[in-house]
């Protein structure tokens, strides 16, 4: 082996702090600068032993983690989840209580009890500009305090058994004397509601 | 089993500060003293190891796992703040602490280890890098190869020749003692 590659060898043996084998330790004793350079590579472990021993004691402080801990804390600060959970309940809530108070103004529109009507057949007429005054000239009578329908909007005719009671929540003047079931035609519009009614066959 | 640091980073980066802490907690003190030998200040150190996580945790951070690992990237900041920090010149010490400027060469008792670790700083910064990795923190020529991204062949080299220029200062200021003992 060259004093080069004997180098290389005694250097991971200085830095491993093992002892050289028998033909490194042969070298050594034959070649003066390859014994010093072991010696020298031999002192550079030991200093760096003191320097690491050295490094050891020292140590950021405590300070500098708990800056760095509260830096984290306020980076990724979020809303807590019972803050979220009560925004967004009250959220809901508001929107529950606005689609309620909508559907009940339908409903206190409407004056038909469900249970008052038998629907028997329905027909769709497909008349574009219908409104209750339209259809209350033809037999029909229009069913007072609905809003007016929407020009083009399409109107349905249900084929409906009521009873007087439905009928006098529609604002219809009813005979006392009736009893039963009178077969009535209801124009519905697209929202639902009543617009008018005609009492068919033999209900007049 | 231990979560891997990028492991830990992923939780980290979702607003886990147990997993930050873990993160700081393992590679804290090594980044101290590689920022310390490199710099031979305490203070630089401290600077240097606080805002290596100060970035990693901040928003612009752009850490890639497939592009190696988080410590080779945490030593990459480290690095590049060391650099920085040494083209601005000399730092003020805190008043706060007994600082020295070389803090370590001032607690080093022996003048000659005191005197080494003086040159260690002056070596050019490749051989600095692994001396310190290799020697100083006792990675493997592996771990140093994975941590700034050079082959094991270009580690072991730099490793060798940092170790021959240190060899020949330390014969040199060897020498007026052996003088003065003959």
């Amino acid at each position: 082996m060259t004093c080069s590659e004997q180098i290389v060898e005694l250097v991971e043996c200085a830095r491993r702090q093992s002892e050289p084998d028998r033909e490194l330790r042969a070298h050594l004793s034959i070649c003066a600068n390859c014994g010093e350079r072991w010696e020298r590579e031999r002192q550079l472990t030991a200093h760096f032993q003191a320097l690491r021993m050295q490094a050891a004691s020292l140590r950021t402080r405590d300070a500098q983690r708990e800056s760095l801990m509260r830096d984290f804390a306020r980076i990724h600060r979020r809303p807590s989840i019972p803050q979220w959970a009560w925004a967004l309940g009250a959220a809901a809530a508001l929107l529950v209580a606005v689609f309620i108070g909508h559907e009940a103004g339908k409903r206190s529109n409407r004056k038909v009890s469900p249970a008052a009507v038998r629907v028997r057949d329905e027909a769709v007429l497909y008349e574009a500009s219908l409104d209750a005054s339209a259809l209350s000239s033809d037999d029909f009578i229009a069913v007072p305090y609905t809003p007016p329908l929407a020009p083009g909007e399409m109107v349905r005719v249900v084929h409906a058994d009521l009873y007087p009671e439905a009928l006098a929540s529609m604002g219809v003047e009813v005979d006392p004397s009736w009893a039963g079931n009178l077969p009535a035609d209801v124009v519905v519009g697209e929202d639902g509601l009543p617009r008018a009614v005609r009492i068919t066959e033999n209900g007049q | 089993m231990q979560p891997s640091d990028e492991e830990l980073y992923r939780l980290m980066r979702k607003g886990n500060q147990d997993a930050f802490a873990q993160l700081y907690e393992r590679r804290e003190p090594a980044l101290y003293r590689f920022a310390l030998h490199m710099s031979g200040s305490a203070a630089v150190a401290e600077e240097v190891s606080h805002e290596v996580f100060v970035q990693l945790m901040g928003p612009s951070t752009r850490f890639d796992e497939t592009r190696g690992s988080l410590e080779s990237f945490l030593y990459g900041i480290a690095r590049n703040l060391i650099r920085m920090v040494r083209r601005l010149g000399p730092v003020a010490e805190p008043v706060d602490r007994p600082f020295h400027h070389d803090i370590l060469g001032g607690l080093i008792n022996d003048e000659t280890t005191a005197a080494l670790h003086r040159t260690l700083r002056e070596l050019p910064e490749r051989y600095r890098d692994v001396i310190i990795l290799c020697d100083l923190e006792e990675r493997s020529y592996e771990d140093v190869a994975r941590l700034i991204g050079r082959p094991i062949g270009t580690v072991r080299s730099r490793l060798h020749r940092a170790r021959a220029l240190l060899s020949a200062k330390l014969k040199r200021l060897n020498a007026p003692s052996e003088v003065a003992t003959r």
